[in-house]
C-alpha cells in the first residue's frame, strides 16, 4: 500500500521533527531523539516509504545546522582540530557534512522503524 | 512473516544507535561524539571578552565565601577566608580547567591506563606497579597525614575536585573523555600522593646500574672506571668550589664486598636523558634594583595540557603566586611578598638494585645476611578494558619489590631481571609540608625549615628573599653510602650492600650568600669531590651549568630582562670546545662537504632557530659518538650497555688520540684512527642531512631539524598538539628545548622591600586543558619567542587592573 504525501505535508513533518528533535536533544541524552522520531512516525502514521527520507532530511538539517550555529556562537579552533582527528584534513565544512550525515542516518533509520511498526498494527 | 519484517527496521535502528554510542577500540563513539548537542561541539568556548563578568557558584562544604578573579591569561587569583576553603577552591578550579589531565596522569602513575585503552596499556601499567608506584604513594600518604595541615589541604583539595566532578553533566565532560569514551571517577587524596610520587618516576628513576654491570662484566673494572669516571673533566659544581663545610660529617659506611653479578636484560625504549632544569638567584649587589632576582626554568617533557597551572592563592597568612601541579595542593614554584623559590632536579643515585637469591621457585624465602628470610607479597589487580581482570603478584624483599622475575621481559632495557629495587620513592615522606611552608615562608630560616620535610625527588631549591639573602640547598633524602656504592648492581645477600641510613638533612650540600654574588644549578654535580659524602657518580652534563656560571660571574647591573635573556641563551659552549678539535681533523672531499665546513667555520656558535651551523654540528657529534662507541658499547638486545659521556670523548680527543676505542672492532682487518673516525662521521652526517632535507639550504635550519613539539598526552594526537615550533636551543644549551623536552615553566622574580614583588613567567601551553578554549595553547608563541608575560600579583580582591576578566564567587549557600 502506497500513500502519496503532499509537499506541504512533508514540509510540516520535517518542521515538527526539527522542533521536537531540537528540544529533545537539548534536554535529554543523544539516543532519545531516535525513540521520539519513531514514536512520532507511529503517531502520525507516516508511510514507511517516505520514513527514511523525511527522517534523514530532518536529522541532517538538525545536526548540521546546530553544528554551524554552535560554531558561530562559540568560535574556536576546536572544529578544525576535530576535523584533523577524525580525519578530514582539517576541513570544517566536511565536518559539518559528516555531523549532518550521522544525524541524518540516525533520524532516518528511526523514523523508518517507527513507520514500519505502525503499518504492522 | 509481516510482523518480523516490521521489527527488522527497529532492530537496525537499535543496532545503529548502540554502535554509535560506544567506542570500538580506538574508534570513538561517533553518535555521542558528533552530536552538536552532546558531543565535542559543546566543548567550544567563547574567547574571553574584555568586559568583567560576575558568576556565583554553589559549592557545598565551603566554610566561607571564596572570591576568584581570572586575569587575561586565564590565571585564577583566589581569595579565601581560611586554608580549608583555599585548598578546596584550588581543587575545584584546577579541575574546572584540567580535570581530564589530572585523572589521566594519576591513572598513568598508578598503572591504570589499561582501564582506558585496554590491553595495550598493560605493559606500562604492570611496570609502574612493579616499580612500587602505588606502594610508594601509600607510604607517602601515611607520612603526609602526620602533618594535620597537609592532611587538611589534601582532603579539602580532594573535596573541591569532587565538587566539580559531581556538578558535571555528560555533555559538559572534557573532550578527551568523549574521545576515549569514559567518565571521571571520584578523586581521592591518595591520588595527590600518586602524582607527587610520579615526579620521582619522572626525575629520579634513571638507573644505569645494569648497563654498568654489563660493562664491568665485559671489560673489567679498570676500563669501566676509566671510561665512566666519577667526576667530569670539565665541571662547575652547584656549590662553589671552596665553600666551607658547616657540619661535622657522620662516619661513612665501609661498603659492600666487590660484586660483579649476572647483569642481563632485554631491550625497549627508555627515559629521555634531556630532562633537566636551570635555576639561579643573584644577590642585590649585582642587580639594578639592589634586591635579589631569582630565575627558574624546569625542563620536562613538553606536553598539552601543560604540566603546570598558574594560580595565586590568598588566605590569612599566605599570598603566594606561581605554578601549581594539577593534582596537588599548594604552589610548587613561585613567590610571595617576601621570598621566591624554584627547583631543579638533583641527579644523585637514589635507586639501587640487589640481585636476589630465592630459596626455590615459590619465592617465599630469600638469602640475606647468612639466613633465609621471608618475602612479602603484594597483590595488584588490573581492570583491563574489554578483558578480564588481571591479577599480578609482586614479591618484596626487605630492599623493596622484585620488579621483574628472572624469566620475565622488562618494560625498559635498563631494568634488570631477578633484582630487588631499593628506591627513595618508597620512603614515607612529607613533601606536601615543604610546599605548604614554602608558600608561607618569610625568610631564609623558614625556607630552611620547610626543606627539612622533603625527601624525593631530590631538588636544588634555589631561594631569594627581600631581606637580601640568596641561597641554594641541594635537598632531599640521600642514602648514606660508601663511595661508588650502587654504581653497579649489588649483591642482595650481602648486608653491607644495604643502604646504611641517610645523610643528616642539615649536611645536605648548601650555600648561602656566596662571595661570587649568585647561586645557580643546572643539574650538574652538586659539589666537587671534597664534599664528605658520596651522592652519585653521574650527573647531567655540565655545559648548561658552566655557561650559566660564566655568564652570571661577569654580568652586573642585572635586571629581570637580562635574566630572561640568559634563560633563552642559545650559546653552544660544547661547540666552543669541540668544534676546533673536530675541524682540525677534517678535509672536504666534495663541494657539499666544502660548503658544510665553511658553514661551520663561520658559525657564531649560537643554536639559533635558523642556524644551519648548529644543525651540522649537533648531527656530526651524534654520528661521531655512534661511530666511536657503537662497536664496543652498542645496546645489544640482551646486554644493554652505557655509552661513555661526551665529556669523556672530548678528553679522548684531547689527550688520548691513540686510545684503542677509536678503532672499529667490527672491521677486523683495518685499524681506524681518530682522524679517520672524525672525518668519516662528518661525511656520514652530511649525507644523512642531505638525504633528509635536500641540498644545504633553509630546510637545514636548526629548528626544522630539531622539531620541537608540545604534544598532547594521548600519544599520536597531533591535531591537539603544536609541532615544529620555531625555537632554538638544545639539550646542552641553557635554552634546553629539544624535540620532546624543554623549559616547562620560565619564571623571573624580583623581590621588593615593600612586599610588592615583580614577576614574569610563561609556560609552553595555556591555562585551559580544553582544546576548544582560546587558553589551550595561547602561551606557546610567547614561550617560543623567548618572551615572558608579566604575572599579576594582587594584594586584595578589590584591586583594580585592566587585566582582570571574569569574577566567580564560590560559596556553600
Amino acid at each position: 500500500m502506497k500513500k502519496k504525501l503532499s509537499a506541504s505535508y512533508q514540509f510540516a513533518v520535517v518542521v515538527i521533527l526539527l522542533v521536537v528533535g531540537a528540544i529533545v536533544n537539548v534536554y535529554l541524552p543523544w539516543y532519545v531523539m531516535g525513540l521520539v522520531f519513531a514514536a512520532l512516525a507511529a503517531v502520525l502514521g507516516l508511510p514507511s516509504g517516505s520514513g527514511f527520507r523525511l527522517g534523514f532530511v530532518s536529522g541532517f538539517l538538525l545536526w548540521s545546522l546546530a553544528a554551524v550555529l554552535v560554531n558561530v556562537q562559540h568560535p574556536s579552533s576546536l572544529p578544525e582540530r576535530m576535523a584533523k582527528v577524525l580525519p578530514l584534513g582539517g576541513n570544517v565544512i566536511a565536518l559539518y557534512a559528516v555531523t549532518g550525515l550521522i544525524g541524518g542516518i540516525y533520524g532516518g533509520i528511526w523514523l523508518w522503524a517507527g513507520a514500519r511498526l505502525r503499518q504492522k498494527s | 512473516m509481516k510482523s518480523i519484517k516490521s521489527i527488522i527496521p527497529l532492530i537496525c535502528a537499535l543496532l545503529f544507535t548502540y554502535a554509535l554510542n560506544r567506542s570500538w577500540g580506538t574508534t570513538p563513539p561517533f553518535g555521542k561524539l558528533l552530536s552538536p548537542f552532546h558531543g565535542f561541539w559543546v566543548n567550544a568556548e567563547n574567547p574571553e571578552t574584555e568586559e568583567a563578568s560576575l558568576e556565583l557558584l554553589k559549592i557545598p562544604g565551603l566554610q566561607g565565601e571564596v572570591q576568584v578573579i581570572y586575569d587575561e591569561m586565564g590565571v585564577p587569583h583566589v581569595f579565601a577566608k581560611n586554608d580549608h576553603d583555599l585548598f578546596m577552591a584550588q581543587g575545584y578550579l584546577t579541575a574546572k580547567d584540567r580535570l581530564w589531565q589530572m585523572e589521566f596522569q594519576t591513572h598513568f602513575a598508578g598503572g591504570r591506563i589499561s582501564e582506558i585503552v585496554g590491553e595495550k596499556g598493560m605493559a606500562s601499567d604492570q611496570f609502574q606497579r612493579r616499580m612500587g608506584s602505588i606502594y610508594g604513594a601509600e607510604k607517602s600518604f601515611e607520612g603526609m597525614k602526620e602533618d594535620p595541615k597537609a592532611e587538611e589541604a589534601l582532603n579539602a583539595y580532594s573535596d573541591g575536585v569532587n565538587a566539580y566532578i559531581s556538578g558535571l553533566s555528560e555533555r559538559q565532560l572534557p573532550l578527551e573523555y568523549k574521545l576515549l569514551d569514559y567518565k571521571p571517577e571520584t578523586w581521592t587524596p591518595i591520588k595527590s600522593a600518586l602524582f607527587l610520587k610520579n615526579m620521582s618516576f619522572v626525575l629520579a628513576s634513571g638507573t644505569d646500574d645494569l648497563k654498568m654491570t654489563n660493562i664491568l662484566r665485559k671489560y673489567g673494572k679498570k676500563v669501566a672506571e676509566d671510561l665512566f669516571p666519577n667526576y667530569p673533566f670539565e665541571e662547575s659544581p652547584i656549590i662553589p668550589v671552596g665553600s666551607p663545610i658547616d657540619f661535622k660529617p657522620v662516619p661513612i659506611p665501609a661498603g659492600p664486598a666487590d660484586f660483579t653479578g649476572l647483569g642481563s636484560s632485554m631491550m625497549t625504549p627508555e627515559k629521555d636523558p634531556n630532562i633537566g632544569s636551570n635555576n639561579w638567584a643573584v644577590a642585590g649587589n649585582k642587580t639594578v634594583s639592589g634586591l635579589p632576582i631569582l630565575a627558574n626554568d624546569p625542563h620536562l617533557t613538553l606536553q598539552l595540557p601543560s604540566i603546570w597551572y598558574q594560580m595565586q592563592l590568598v588566605a590569612p597568612g599566605v599570598n603566594v603566586y606561581g605554578s601549581t601541579m594539577p593534582g596537588t595542593p599548594n604552589v610548587i614554584i613561585g613567590f610571595n611578598k617576601n621570598i621566591a623559590w624554584g627547583v631543579t632536579n638533583v641527579g644523585s643515585d637514589v635507586l639501587d638494585w640487589y640481585q636476589v637469591k630465592f630459596k626455590d621457585a615459590s619465592k617465599r624465602e630469600y638469602w640475606h645476611d647468612g639466613k633465609w628470610k621471608k618475602t612479602t607479597l603484594r597483590i595488584e589487580t588490573f581492570k583491563v578494558k574489554g578483558k578480564e581482570n588481571f591479577v599480578d603478584t609482586i614479591f618484596f624483599t626487605h630492599h623493596g619489590p622484585v620488579v621483574y622475575l628472572s624469566h620475565e621481559k622488562p618494560f625498559r632495557s635498563n631494568i634488570p631481571v631477578g633484582h630487588a629495587l631499593r628506591w627513595i620513592a618508597h620512603e614515607k615522606s612529607q613533601e606536601m609540608t615543604t610546599f605548604f611552608q614554602l608558600n608561607r615562608a618569610k625568610n631564609y630560616d623558614e625556607y630552611k625549615k620547610a626543606l627539612t620535610y622533603y625527601s624525593a625527588p631530590a631538588q636544588n631549591f634555589v631561594f631569594a628573599s627581600n631581606e637580601g639573602d640568596i641561597a641554594l640547598w641541594v635537598n632531599g633524602k640521600f642514602p648514606l653510602k660508601a663511595p661508588l656504592q650502587g654504581k653497579y648492581l649489588m649483591d642482595g645477600t650481602d648486608p653491607a650492600a644495604d643502604w646504611q641510613g641517610f645523610i643528616p638533612q642539615e649536611h645536605n650540600p648548601h650555600v648561602k650568600n656566596p662571595v661570587r654574588g649568585f647561586v645557580s644549578s643546572a643539574n650538574q654535580f652538586s659539589t666537587d669531590p671534597s664534599y664528605p659524602y658520596y651522592l652519585g657518580w653521574q650527573y647531567a652534563p655540565s655545559e648548561r651549568g658552566r655557561r650559566i656560571n660564566e655568564r652570571l660571574a661577569i654580568m652586573n647591573k642585572i635586571n629581570m630582562d637580562s635574566l630572561r635573556g640568559l634563560q633563552n641563551d642559545n650559546y653552544n659552549i660544547r661547540a666552543r670546545k669541540v668544534l676546533p678539535l673536530l675541524l682540525a681533523q677534517v678535509k672536504a672531499s666534495s663541494p657539499a662537504q666544502e660548503k658544510g665546513l665553511a658553514m661551520l667555520k663561520s658559525w657564531n656558535l649560537q643554536n639559533a632557530p635558523e642556524s644551519i651551523g648548529a644543525t651540522i654540528f649537533e648531527n656530526w657529534v651524534l654520528y661521531l659518538q655512534d661511530a666511536v662507541w657503537d662497536d664496543e658499547f652498542a645496546a645489544d638486545e640482551k646486554v644493554p650497555m652505557n655509552r661513555p659521556a661526551l665529556d669523556r670523548l672530548i678528553h679522548m680527543m684531547e689527550a688520548e688520540p691513540q686510545a684503542v676505542w677509536w678503532d672499529n672492532v667490527k672491521t677486523a682487518s683495518k685499524k681506524e684512527t681518530m682522524q679517520y673516525m672524525i672525518s668519516g662521521s662528518f661525511v656520514a652526517s652530511m649525507d644523512s642531512l642531505a638525504k633528509k632535507h635536500g641540498p644545504m639550504g633553509p630546510e637545514w635550519a636548526w629548528y626544522k631539524h630539531k622539531q620541537t613539539g608540545v604534544r598532547h598526552l594521548i600519544p599520536g594526537m597531533d591535531a591537539l598538539s603544536r609541532l615544529n615550533i620555531p625555537i632554538g636551543g638544545g639539550g646542552s644549551i641553557v635554552n634546553a628545548s629539544t624535540t620532546k623536552t624543554g623549559p616547562s615553566w620560565r619564571m623571573v622574580v624580583e623581590l621588593s622591600k615593600e612586599g610588592k614583588p615583580k614577576a614574569y613567567g610563561v609556560y609552553p601551553g595555556g591555562q585551559s586543558g580544553n582544546p576548544g578554549s582560546a587558553h589551550y595553547d595561547d602561551l606557546i608563541d610567547t614561550w617560543a619567542k623567548g618572551e615572558l608575560r608579566s604575572l599579576l600579583y594582587l594584594e586584595n580582591p578589590d584591586q583594580k587592573s585592566n587585566r582582570l576578566r571574569k569574577k566567580i564567587v564560590l560559596s556553600s549557600k
